[in-house]
Formats: structure tokens, sequence, C-alpha cells
């Protein structure tokens, strides 16, 4: 019974999302206490592409990542999402905007002590209007929107437990079903697997890669550890000091290229293991 | 652990007993400048007490002979000043929602909307309980209503004030999801940050109730209806046997309140 409604969903929208390609044209983020972030960045990303960025902590690439959202805006520069561009747009043309990109986040970002669906809903809030929201209604699409993600990242069991009492991986698989119920076009992650354990990061970057292939969503992960980058994106971008010191193939790096975007050697610290 | 002097590395503790020194002296004198008549401190004759103790010992042993056939004139207005604690609380619960969201800056970002609002309740707050009851009773008439509107307001004030300042000092990471999302404000404060705000509110609401009971006992003495006005009416006819029957049933009610709403909130957090 319940799963019949679900692929209703899906059938009557095959192809809901269409993937979108990420510009940056000599992008540069300084913040008002003075601190530059991003010096001058272009990188242009495909359609479908699923691409690490890959450098030290502080290196700017949360800020990168929050350029593409809107959430950083990028100082001077164009950064250009799909069909839109973002410099100048504000208020309810921004969060319409930001419906179509998903994001997820390193603390996963959910509201602990409201439940997994509402949390999903959250993922709803561009495409509804305000009263809606206000009043709590919830029509059946954003509704099925909302499990059917859930059920695609297998925890749709979860879905009237509190937040706060999942573990780690069930988080940032909440989180992911958060973003995909957004039906989004870009996928961000910044540092999705820093708070989770080996075998759980893996099953959440194993997530990632398959949302990637089956979707065919355009895919941009943050990352500090190399071997992650390597077994799971086929580009990878290294940051140092706010500037990009590396784009090519994440196979085919090699540990001079990761210890020029570290900018030290490599230390047992850099790599996850199995 | 190491064998390294630690003395030598250890940077000077930062002191400042000039400081210090001023500090204490300030305190010594404003204590001494607040006891002293001729100079505007406040008079007090503790050679009253001596003076007229036999008016007291009078009064306590009458008090200490309750007269429990008064007992059923007391439930009436008791349940009176119980109606207008919980009906009082359960207004300002509603009230606070929108005014305490307004209020936090995580879920108001406007500057200048959450400075009104604080500023509003700072203002309401600063009254005291008895004075609205006062003005009110000057205002509306004698009865019950004027001392809903003082627990009202006075709810208000505490509830806002103390769930937005809580607030502030939480942790919404989620919000960020939620703007990542395309969320406004609105959307994200009624779907996120009411929930994760929502053991908060509960807390300050029963603590709200638990004072309401308290102070609804004594609005009556300026005519704000409830027990407080059966109070002052015995008192007046010295009836000190019928008023310690009052005492002693405020006492039990206040406790047996104050026990519920305790456990009630353990069970919260």
């Amino acid at each position: 019974m319940r799963s019949s409604p679900l692929r209703s969903v899906a059938e009557a929208n095959p192809s809901a999302t269409e993937s979108w390609s990420i510009h940056l044209d000599n992008v540069s983020v300084t913040y008002p206490n003075g601190t530059t972030a991003l010096q001058g960045i272009s990188l242009d990303i495909a359609p479908g592409e699923m691409v690490s960025i890959v450098g030290l902590s502080g290196s700017g690439k949360s800020t990168l990542i929050r350029t593409i959202n809107g959430l950083v805006p990028a100082t001077s520069g164009t950064v250009t999402v799909g069909p839109h561009n973002l410099s100048g747009l504000r208020g309810r043309r921004l969060r319409q905007l930001r419906g179509h990109i998903g994001m997820i986040f390193q603390g996963f970002n959910l509201a602990d002590r409201a439940n997994v669906y509402r949390n999903v809903l959250v993922g709803r809030f561009a495409h509804s209007p305000t009263y809606r929201s206000l009043l709590g209604i919830t029509t059946s699409r954003d509704r099925e929107l909302a499990l059917r993600s859930l059920q695609s990242v297998g925890i749709l069991d979860k879905v009237w437990a509190r937040a706060g009492q999942l573990s780690g991986g069930q988080k940032q698989r909440v989180a992911i079903a958060r973003a995909l119920a957004q039906e989004p076009s870009v996928m961000l992650a910044d540092e999705p697997v820093a708070s989770l354990d080996p075998p759980t990061a893996h099953a959440v970057m194993n997530d990632l890669r398959r949302i990637n292939a089956e979707r065919g969503l355009t895919v941009v992960v943050n990352i500090h550890l190399m071997d992650l980058a390597r077994a799971y994106t086929m580009r990878m971008i290294g940051l140092r000091n706010g500037e990009v010191v590396y784009d090519g193939s994440a196979v085919d790096a090699t540990e001079r290229d990761f210890e020029e975007i570290y900018g030290r050697p490599i230390q047992p610290d850099d790599r996850l293991g199995q | 652990m190491s064998s390294l002097p630690l003395e030598a590395e250890l940077p000077p503790k930062p002191r400042n007993h000039l400081r210090a020194a001023l500090g204490v002296a300030a305190f010594l004198m404003l204590t001494i400048a607040t006891c002293v008549p001729a100079i505007g401190g406040i008079e007090i004759d503790l050679r009253a007490i001596a003076r007229n103790w036999s008016n007291g010992s009078n009064l306590l042993s009458q008090m200490l002979q309750p007269d429990f056939t008064f007992l059923p004139r007391t439930i009436g207005p008791m349940l009176e000043t119980l109606q207008m604690a919980l009906v009082g609380a359960v207004a300002a619960a509603f009230v606070s929602v929108p005014l305490t969201l307004w209020a936090a800056a995580p879920t108001n970002p406007n500057k200048a909307t959450r400075r009104l609002v604080r500023t509003v309740i700072n203002i309401v707050r600063s009254v005291p309980d008895l004075v609205y009851a006062t003005v009110l009773v000057a205002m509306i008439g004698v009865g019950a209503l004027p001392g809903l509107l003082t627990l009202f307001l006075f709810n208000l004030g505490v509830v806002v004030k103390l769930v937005s300042e809580a607030i502030d000092s939480g942790d919404h990471s989620y919000m960020e999801a939620g703007r990542a999302a395309g969320g406004s404000q609105l959307q994200i404060n009624r779907t996120t940050a009411l929930p994760q705000s929502w053991p908060l509110f509960a807390n300050q609401w029963l603590y709200a109730l638990e004072l309401n009971v308290r102070i609804s006992a004594i609005l009556g003495i300026v005519g704000a209806g409830g027990i407080g006005r059966l109070l002052d009416e015995r008192r007046a006819f010295y009836a000190y046997d019928d008023v310690a029957v009052t005492i002693l049933e405020i006492l039990v009610v206040v406790v047996l309140i104050e026990f519920a709403s305790n456990s009630l909130r353990k069970r919260l957090v």
C-alpha cells in the first residue's frame, strides 16, 4: 500500500530534475572582518559532473561551495548556476534559485527535536508558499516527494522518529533526503563525512555517487581526505589559501599533487582508510 | 608528568589589587550611606520589635488557632484565584509565541523590529504586578478581570524575556539548511525553530502558571479578585483565625501546584 503512491510520483515525473552547470568567473570573497577567503577563482563544472574540492581547513572550500547557492555572496566576479546569474539576486528570487540547489553539511544541520518527516519537508520550502508552511499544510505532492526521498536513501522506516535520536550516518541520510526532496538540479556537500566513522563515511559517499549516476545530478563535494576524493570523484579541484592550485583528474592525482594542495608533506590523517 | 620547572613557564596571573580595593571601598561606603538617616539612608528602629511585641504575640496566638469551620467559604475565592492563574497563563502562552520569535536574534535577523519588541517587553516587565493590578482596578473596576490582565502582562514579560534569551544562546545550525533550501525566515521559524524551542516554551509556561498561583493570592488585596480579597476582608475584621485558615490553604495549594509543575518540567528536558 505504502509503495504505490510513492511510485506514482516517480512515474509522473520521470525526469523532474534537469542537471545544471556551474560557472565561476574570477570570483573573490572578502569577509566583512577583512579576511580574504577566495581570490580570483574561475571554474567550469559541466552538468552531471561529480567534482571534489580538496583542501585543508581554512583553504576556502567552505566559502567556495557557499558562493554557489549565495549563502556567501561573491565580493567580485560572477557566479552562474544553470541559467541563473547569482549576482544581484536577492529576496524571493534568490530563495527560488536556492530551491533548485540541494546542500548537505558536515554537522547535518537537522532540527533535532523535530521528527524526520518535518526535517525533510524543509526541502520543500522554496516550492511552497509561506502561508502554507505557516498553517502547517502539506500538499500530497510534497508528502510523496519527502517520503520518496527517504525511501531512496533507505530510511523510510525512521520517518516518525525524532531526528536527534538517529545515529550520525542516519542523520546525514535524512539530510540527503531533505536535499533530494527539493528535486535539485545541483547537489552541494560541505565535508559531508567529516563527522562520521569510516564505514558510514563510505556509505554516505556511495549515496552521493549513486545520486550522481542515477539522476545525472551535478554534485560538488568538499572533502579534505585524499583517498575519498580519488575513490569517489572523477575530477578534483585543489584549493589552497583561497586559490585553485589543482584542477584535473582525481584518480591520476599524485602524492606530489596532494602535497602541493596541502602545502605540506602527506600525513596519515589525510587518508580515511576502509 | 614532565620534569620541566612549571613555575618558570607559568605566565603571571593577571591581578589588579587597586581595582579590587576600590570596589570593596565603594561597596562599604554605599552600605554605610544607606544606613545613616541623616544623609538620606533608611531609618531602621530595631527597638520597635521589642516595643510592639505584645501585639505581635497576641496576633500570633490567634493565628495559631485556625478556625477550620471557615474553610468552606474559602473554596469559591480559591477556585477564582486558580481560574485567573490558569486563564492568564494560557492567554499569555498563546501571545508569547510570535513575540518571543520576534525578540530572539536567530529567529528575527531584523535588528530594528527585534529591538522594538525587546524594549516593549522590558517596559512591560519592569512594572511591578501590584501596580498593574491597582491601576487596572481603578480603570475597569473591582473583580477578576483586572487580576487576569495583570497576570497576562506579567507572564508575557517573563516568558518572552526568558525564552528569547534561551533561543539566543542556543545552537541553530538547522537554520543554515533551511536557508540553503530557499526557505524564508517565517518558514524556517514555523517548521524548525518552533519545534526546536517547544521545550523552552513549555518550561516557562509552567513556571508562569506556578508564579500566577502565588501572585494571584495577593492580587485581591488591591481588589483584583480571588482569595486575596477574602484574606483582606477577614484581616480588616481582625478575624485572624479565619486569616490563618486562608493562609494555610494558599500554602497548600501553592506547594501542590509547584510540585505538579516541577515534575512536569522535569519530563520536558
